[in-house]
Parts: C-alpha cells; structure tokens; sequence
C-alpha cells in the first residue's frame, strides 16, 4: 500500500507543481542544433559540377544533369527520398551544397517534393543562420587519402 | 581465440587443432575468418558436429547462423561463441550443393537456430532436413524465389492466388470441437510496438501457445547494405535497424567490423566519443522501453511513460547537438566519428553533467517511486513471464533479457571495444528471469550508461587540445581483400548485435548479414509466455522491448 | 457556532415545475408532463458534465499529471474542444460488422448509457433538484446501475469479434464480484441511516457529530466510518472501471474490449454512459458518505458537483499512477479480500448500532 500511496504523491507532486515540457511549436520555433541537418540548399555559383554529391548518395537522390562540356544544366534533388545523412555537404570540395536547419517543407504529392535548381537555391535559412560556420572547424577533416595512391572516384 | 590472458569463470580454452582431431572425418577442410577459426564440415554432420561443439567445448552460444550463395555452392556459417567468454568464437561452415541445397538442421541442438535457418531458408533458399517448421519468416508465405540469390528476378511480380486470400480461420470457427480458441493478436495491436503479429491459442483467459509471425517491416537492409560502398554508403542504414534512438550503437556494430575487416585503426580520442554517444544512445534507448513498458502494463493515462519520454528527450537534444539529429546519427565513420564535440565545448560538457549528475538521479527515484516500489506493479511483474537461464542460452537471448536471467554476459566487458574496458563501471544481472527483473535490470543500467558518460565527459574535458583527432586516415575507396570473412558484435540496447561481413574484393560487400538481438529475444517470448494470461503476455512481449525495425530488417 | 447547513429541499423537482407551470389542473397527465421535464432537466445536466468531463477535463486532468498541456489551441482554454469533438464523434461513420447480433448489438450501448443515467432519479442534488425519492431509493439506484453489466456483456457478445467477448466476460466477471462488496457496504450505511430513502440518508448526515472548536462537523458517514468510505472508494473504481481495475476495457491487452467494434454514435452511447457511470459512482458516495449536497455557504447543488468531480479527480490520479491488476488477481483482491472486509464492516456496523439502539 506504502508503495501505491508513493505513486500517487509523485504524479501529485507534478500535477502541482505544473511545470510543463511540451513545445508549443508553431507558436515558439524550436532552437535547433547548428549541426542539425534539414533542406538542403545548393549555391550554382560554387558548384563545379563534380558530380561527387550524386556519387555518394546512398539512395541516388541527387540527380545531376551536365551538357557535353560538363558544364550544369540540372540539379534536381529528392527531399522526400533523402535521408538527411549529410554525406553530400561532407563530400563537397566548395561547399556548394549544404544542409540547412530548415525543417519546414511540405508537398500536397511527392512531386512537390522533387526540388530542382532554381527551388534549392531559394531555400531559406532558418533563423537566417548560416549553419556553415558551425560546420567549419571539421570541414573535410574526415576525408583522407589513405597511403595508397589518390582515387577521385 | 581468446585474447585475454585468463579465461573468465566458466569459459573453456579452445585449441582449434584439437577440435578438428575431435570432430574427425566430419571435417573436410579449415579456413581461418577474421574473427575465429573456422572448420568446413560436411552437411550432413550438423548435429554430431554442434553436438560436441557445445557439449564439450563450452559453445553454449549460437551467436548467428549466416547463409551464403557461391557460384558453385550454398554456405552456411554457424557463429559460435560462448557467453562466458564471448571472445572464444568458432564457425562452423558447412557447404552443400548447388544443385539440391540440403543441409541437416541445428534446431535439434540450439533452439535459436530454429528462426535463424527459417531466415536463411527464406531469403537464400538452402532447405534444412529435419527443421521442426521450415517456412518462410520473413517474407510471406505465398513468395516465390528466394531474394538473396544471383538468379532471383526482382522484377517479376508476385502473384498471389485467390485462395491464399481466403479467411484463414474458418477451420477455427466453423464446427471446432476444441476448448481453445486462436487469438490474433496483431499486426495492428496496441501493444505490439509495432507491426507484430502474434497467434494466440488461448484456453480461456490463459495462453496455451503463442507463435509470433514477423516480416511486416521488412526493408531488405541486408540488401541494401550488400548493394552501398564501405566508405560512405552504408553507414547511414545502421541507423534505421533499431530507430528507438540507439543508432549510434548500430553503427558502431558496422564501424567494428568493417574497420576489422579493414584494418583500420581508430584514434583513441574518436573512441572516446563514440563510447559517450552509444552510452547516451543507450539511455535514450532505455527510457524509451521503459516507457513503452510502462503503457502495456498501467494504461494509456499513466504519468510514468511520459516522464520516459522527457528524460529520453533531453537526451535526444544533447545528441542532437552531438550528431545534428535527432534519431538517424549517421554520426560515425569508418576510422572515427564525423564531428568533433561542439563549440563551445564547456557549454556541452555543462549540458550532459547537468544531466547526469542532476536530472538523472531525480528522475530515477522517479522512477522507483512510481515502477518498483508499487506494490500492484510488483503483483503484476514478479514471478511472471518467467525466462530460465538454460532457456534463455538455448534461444541466444541478450542484452537485458538475458542479464535479467542470470547470464552474466556483456559485451563491453567480455569482448571490449572502445575504451569501456578503462572505465569504471558494472554488468547488471538478475536471477529472477520474469518481467520485473528485466525491467530492473533496463532501469539500473541507465544509471550505469550514465556513470560511463560522466567519465568520458571527464576524460574528453582534460584531452589536451593537439591531440584531438577525430579521424584516422582512411583511403576514400576501401576494398578489402577478397574472402575475408568478419562476424563482429557490439553490446546494442537490446543485446548482442553482430555484423557479418564478406569481401568480395570489389569496394560493396559481397554479403551483410545483420544478427539483431531482437529477432533472437523475441523467439524466447513462447518460453515466457506460455501458461500464462493474456495481461502477462502482454507485459513479457513489452519487456523483450523488441523493436521491429530491428527484427524485420 | 453551528456550521450552517443548506436545509433540504424536500418538496421534489416535479412537484415544483407542476407549481410554476400552473399543471395542477391537468392531475396525473399535469403530474407525468412535470416528471419529464424534470427528467430532461437533470438528464441534460448529466449531458453536458460528461461532455465537459469527456473531452476537455479528462485531458487536462491528465496533461497536469504528466507535465504536458493538453487542448488549448480551440477556444479559450481549449473549451471549443468539446464541440468539434461532439462534431468529429458524430459524424463519423458507424461500421456495423459482419455477423453482429443486430438487435443486440444495438441495444448494448443505449443499455449502458440509460442505466447509468437512470441512477440520478433518485439521487438528491441540493437545490431542489431531485426527481424521485422512493422509499427504496437505494436499492433502486444499485439495481439500475449493475444493469450496464447486461449491456457490457450484450455488446462484447454480440459484436462477433474475440476480443470483445474477452472484455465482455472481464466486465461481467468484475461486477459481480465487486458489486456484491458494493452493496454491503452500503447496507451499513442504510443500518446507520435506518432507511432506504435518499433523502433521508442525506438527512441524517446533516446532523451534527461533534463539535470542534466551535465547529459542528456533521454526521457524514465517511467520517463516521472511515473504514467503510475507503472500501466503498475501491469498490467504486471497480464498479466503474476504472485503473487499477479497468480490464474490461484494457486497451493494451484486448483493445478496449466490449466496444472494440463500434464507432460513431453507438460508441459515443458507450464513452457517455462511462463517464455518466463515473459520476454516478461519485453521486453515489457523495449520498452515501459525503452528506450529500450539504455543504457551507454554496448551494447545496454546486456542493454537489465539487463532491462528484473530486470522485471523478480521484479516479483520473489513480489511472495516473497505478497499474492495471490482472484479471485473476482482480477477481482474488473482490472475492477474497473486499468482500470479507465488507461482511466484517457489516457485523459491526449493526452490532454497533445494536449496542446504541439498546
């Protein structure tokens, strides 16, 4: 009985106490990590379509299309198949695609959810924070050569 | 081979010379994996050969059996380790024909291997003689072919017959005579914790059999993992076996075999930090069951499952702020971890001592206040769902179900990686076996994860500056050599989570094979289960705390 | 000092609108006219507490014990919850199973529901507000109520589906063996009180025990017998279904039992006589132990109501806190353990009252 009178004082005890730990979102944005990984943004100025990103993708996500020059002319970019894994921003030499903050997208189809060029550059910043510069200090850091001879993939 | 100098209590020094003189003419060649000695045996000799593995060589465990498909011939690998000392590790390999993939089965000898070779059957298609119930696990019945293989059409639709649609329990209402009836218990089941199915024979409120039907949430990970690059591309998949917030335990799984398949080293300040993320992944993963735990056996109103939920929350931020996300890390790699600590690193260190040195504890007395010292709880949770110890070794459970069963195994202590061997800090058992223990045993290893989080705060706060790497150097093309054979394990949320690994010389691995703790804790939930009532089902299946994302794969 | 005590309406609520109507003239048609206005009333009444208690209260209830906030985006403090929930409820499809027994299985919810309000025609509100008070009012009030096991087990019965029968038979199986302590220990109270009437019972409660400095505490049988209001308080949550014993319904064993397989109106019939049941449970202590609606300064009939939403309070912190117990140890704490302790409160409740008596 002792043990059952505790667990009522406890819940007891939060009920006056009336603290409370919900987020009440769409009227207080949450704070999110500077590493946190969102929507991507992609800058065409950087871009020197290396084509590392649509290499790496684990799920092919990125699709890029380049001209007999190997100059861009598409950037297309799944957000619905993404997994958010990042690997496109690690990989990228110039920085020319990052993963924002921005957690807020949404598409009536799956469609909606296929950004091209023009979308992905438009993305907005959440917070108008530009997360690269949380991201700097470990840029590249990870990405060896090893001792064998240098593979560009 | 055992590494440690004196063999733990219990474990049985293994020569492999001396095991392939026992085992005789069984034997037809030697192949040495990177983990363990391996002997080829014929297929015909399973039994005999496991027999006198377990028996008189102390294998008690069946760590995985793992199908292969060859050119020219079918292989199943069967991982031996023992719980005592599960550094002692053996495979036994038995090949069979191409043609007429037979092999005997080793349901007879280990319980476990009974799910194992069902899966291996089903997705590789080598059929075992005298299997107690060979059929599809994973896959439905009604598939054709057999995924895993080079000649499988994955285009090819699968058509399923009318009949296969047909009411499947007229038998069970038309004309029965019998005192039970079967219960479907899922796969939309409130407390299934997912997409479980389980058939339950009930006789009266009482349970006479229950048979858990898994496979809803298959996603071909193994496919996928066998189809992604060593360097880059799987590493965000590990993440999604066991989504309850313990991905970065998952992808350490991966990280230590591919890095020992690899020989890649890890710098010691790496380890030190992924030592700190699993154990704060584990804590989340802990509340987490707890709190699911909790539903199943108080109610949907409770407090207790939500106050789980906020401890597991403020771990999640603190992870989040680690790894950038919240529950899909992808946080390690190859060679160490994707980010250093966050800047400001004093404000971090500040967050996680708050919480383990002040929430923490507050919110474990919670805990006991309102799980263990209540007396109905107690009524509900003692003596029910009972695991024996020898049951528990036969079906290869893990984790917290086995430890709640008085096996004294955990891999952080028994097969070290990371630096959990320098820290100070104890395996939880309990010999108790029902549900209350296990549930003790989760509660009181969240304080444990805590402690080792503490000192690695300790240590990464005096790490000199210059020394901190993150990253060994790592060639961005791995390509191991061909035939190297790894089965490593680390100690998951839920228990022994192994990864097999073959290179095939090309830089995607020629087969992944996944040993989730799941899928071998919830084959034990018949043993608990049976005799009771329908309310101790309930709580035995929520104290497995499976996740299916981790049965199914 | 005595503590003041809203004096008892003992003229009934018919009788009263037959006055302000102007009905004496019609006779039995005037007088039958009055009785179901004053139905109406007190049904409406019952109505709105359980829709404010349903969607709204019950969630904020819980949000408190759980450190969340619960509704609050639809009205001032989520009131407007209460009608877009009526809306959503009914107007959702109601899926009639196949091979339901039909009469049956739409039967089983109107069962629930009207037994529970039925209760209320002889419970003394304060305020003038009482229907009927019948000579055995109290075993009036008992007898309707364990009607819904009928409906319970109707509906987990007829739906067709394991688990409703599961949750049917739990139901049954939990009345009775609780209704039973129930009700003797309510005849303990009837001892005290020497009458089965409502009014009377509340009646003699209002007279004062014993004086405190300077404060008369009334009569109230849960301080006269604590014993007795702590076992009725268990048996209560029982009765209604509520945790530590709510295994007929158990969502996470045999999801939600008998009502597994209904949904728009007839399950909206089920969640009303539910929460209708909760307060009549509380209707029923606040008669039998709490005096009633006697209570200072307010009006009896708001005394009323803080006395039923502290019961229904009660039993929201109990589901908060304490786990579900299993059917079998349900059935061995009614059978073994209340039931005993109800007979011993019994015996010496009457050998008391002897004793006094002689």
């Amino acid at each position: 009985m002792i043990g059952v009178l505790k667990s009522l004082a406890t819940t007891m005890e939060h009920a006056l106490k009336g603290e409370t730990f919900t987020v009440e979102y769409p009227d207080v944005p949450p704070e999110v990590s500077p590493r946190f990984r969102g929507v991507h943004k992609f800058s065409q100025e950087r871009c020197i379509w290396c084509r590392q990103c649509e290499n790496v993708c684990p799920n092919d996500t990125i699709q890029i299309v380049t001209n007999e020059q190997r100059q861009g002319e598409q950037y297309n970019l799944h957000v619905g198949q993404c997994v958010y894994c990042r690997l496109c921003e690690e990989v990228c030499p110039v920085d020319a695609i990052i993963l924002t903050q921005n957690f807020e997208f949404t598409g009536d189809t799956k469609d909606d959810l296929v950004y091209n060029m023009e979308q992905l550059k438009s993305v907005p910043w959440y917070n108008e924070l530009d997360p690269l510069e949380a991201r700097e200090p470990d840029r590249g850091s990870w990405v060896g050569e090893g001792e064998d001879e240098v593979d560009y993939q | 081979m055992s590494t440690l100098e004196h063999a733990p209590e219990g474990a049985v020094e293994v020569d492999p010379d001396e095991v392939v003189d026992r085992l005789g003419d069984r034997v037809i060649g030697r192949d040495e994996h990177v983990n363990a000695p391996a002997v080829i045996i014929r297929p015909d000799e399973v039994v005999d050969t496991l027999t006198v593995m377990r028996d008189e060589f102390g294998f008690d465990l069946l760590s995985c059996v793992t199908a292969e498909q060859f050119p020219d011939r079918y292989e199943s690998i069967y991982h031996l380790k023992q719980y005592a000392d599960p550094t002692t590790e053996f495979s036994i390999v038995v090949p069979t024909d191409r043609d007429h993939p037979q092999s005997q089965s080793a349901a007879s000898v280990y319980e476990t291997a009974n799910w194992h070779e069902r899966e291996a059957y089903d997705l590789i298609g080598i059929e075992y003689q005298d299997h107690p119930d060979l059929k599809r696990i994973l896959l439905p019945d009604t598939w054709t072919g057999h995924p895993l293989t080079d000649d499988y059409n994955q285009d090819k639709p699968q058509v399923v017959a009318y009949e296969a649609h047909e009411n499947p329990l007229l038998d069970h209402t038309e004309g029965a005579e019998s005192d039970t009836i079967l219960l479907n218990m899922g796969p939309h089941h409130p407390a299934t914790h997912g997409v479980l199915h389980l058939k339950v024979t009930l006789d009266g409120e009482q349970v006479a059999d229950v048979e858990p039907d898994i496979g809803y949430l298959h996603r071909c990970e193994e496919q996928m993992c066998q189809q992604g690059t060593y360097r880059h591309q799987i590493m965000p998949y590990p993440d999604r076996w066991d989504y309850a917030s313990a991905g970065l335990i998952n992808e350490w799984a991966y990280a230590r075999a591919a890095e020992d398949l690899a020989e890649i080293e890890v710098p010691e300040y790496a380890q030190v930090i992924r030592t700190m993320g699993a154990e704060l992944s584990r804590m989340a993963a802990h509340f987490l069951a707890l709190g699911t735990f909790v539903l199943d056996v108080y109610g949907e109103f409770n407090a207790l499952s939500m106050y789980a939920i906020r401890d597991r929350e403020k771990v999640q931020k603190i992870l989040e702020d680690l790894t950038g996300q919240r529950l899909m890390f992808n946080y390690l790699r190859l060679g160490g971890v994707a980010w250093d600590i966050p800047e400001p690193r004093e404000e971090f260190f500040e967050n996680v001592k708050k919480f383990t040195d002040e929430e923490l504890p507050a919110s474990m007395d919670e805990v006991h206040d309102l799980l263990t010292d209540n007396e109905i709880f107690q009524l509900r949770c003692v003596g029910t769902g009972v695991l024996e110890r020898e049951v528990a070794k036969q079906y290869g459970a893990g984790g917290p179900v086995a430890r709640a069963s008085g096996i004294d195994t955990d891999l952080r202590r028994d097969d070290p990686y990371g630096i959990y061997d320098q820290l100070d800090w104890e395996v939880i058992t309990d010999d108790a076996g029902d549900v209350y223990s296990r549930v003790l045993v989760r509660v009181r290893e969240v304080e444990q994860s805590a402690k080792i989080v503490r000192q690695c705060v300790d240590l990464l706060e005096d790490w000199p500056e210059d020394e901190r790497e993150i990253q060994s150097n790592v060639p961005r093309t791995l390509k191991p050599d061909p035939d190297r054979r790894v089965y490593r394990a680390v100690e998951g949320a839920k228990g022994e989570l192994g990864i097999y690994i073959r290179a095939d010389g090309t830089d995607k691995p020629g087969r992944f094979k996944i040993r989730s703790p799941c899928f071998c804790n919830l084959s034990t939930l018949p043993e608990m289960a049976e005799g009771e009532f329908i309310p101790d089902l309930i709580a035995s299946l929520g104290s497995i705390d499976i996740i299916l994302g981790e049965v199914d794969r | 000092m005595g503590l003041p005590v809203t004096p008892l309406e003992t003229v009934l609520l018919p009788e009263r609108i037959v006055d302000a109507l102007g009905l004496e003239g019609y006779g039995v048609l005037g007088e039958f006219v009055a009785g179901l206005l004053a139905a109406f009333l007190v049904a409406n009444i019952m109505l709105i507490m359980t829709a404010v208690a349903g969607p709204w209260a019950k969630r904020k209830i819980r949000a408190r014990f759980t450190d969340a906030i619960a509704v609050n985006r639809v009205g001032p403090f989520g009131l407007l919850i209460i009608v877009a929930d009526a809306v959503r409820l009914l107007s959702k499809e109601i899926i009639i199973p196949e091979g339901v027994d039909r009469p049956a299985w739409e039967l089983a919810p109107i069962i629930v529901a009207l037994s529970a309000l039925l209760g209320f025609a002889v419970i003394p509100m304060g305020s003038g507000i009482h229907v009927a008070d019948p000579e055995v009012g109290a075993v009036f009030v008992f007898a309707v109520a364990s009607l819904s096991s009928v409906g319970l087990v109707m509906g987990g019965y007829a739906s067709n589906n394991k688990y409703s029968m599961l949750g049917g038979l739990r139901a049954v199986a939990q009345n009775i063996a609780y209704e039973i302590p129930l009700i003797l220990i309510a005849v303990s109270v009837v001892v005290f009180a020497g009458t089965l009437r409502m009014s009377e019972i509340v009646a003699v409660q209002a007279e004062p025990l014993i004086l405190v400095a300077g404060i008369a505490i009334p009569s109230w049988f849960a301080i006269v017998n604590p014993f007795a209001f702590f076992l009725f308080l268990i048996a209560n949550l029982a009765e209604v279904g509520r945790n530590p014993f709510d295994t007929p319904e158990a969502p996470n064993e045999i999801i939600a039992g008998y009502q597994t397989e209904y949904s728009g109106v007839y399950f909206v019939l089920f969640y009303l006589g539910e929460f209708i049941h909760i307060f009549l449970g509380g209707a029923i202590i606040a008669t039998f132990f709490l005096g009633g609606p006697a209570g200072p300064v307010l009006p009896g009939f708001v005394w009323f109501l803080i006395k039923i939403w502290a019961i229904f309070l009660l039993t929201q912190w109990a589901r908060s806190a304490v786990p579900r117990v299993r059917i079998d140890q349900l059935l061995d704490i009614g059978w073994k353990g209340l039931l005993v302790l109800s007979f011993l409160n019994l015996i010496l409740t009457a050998l008391i009252v002897g004793v006094i008596a002689a």
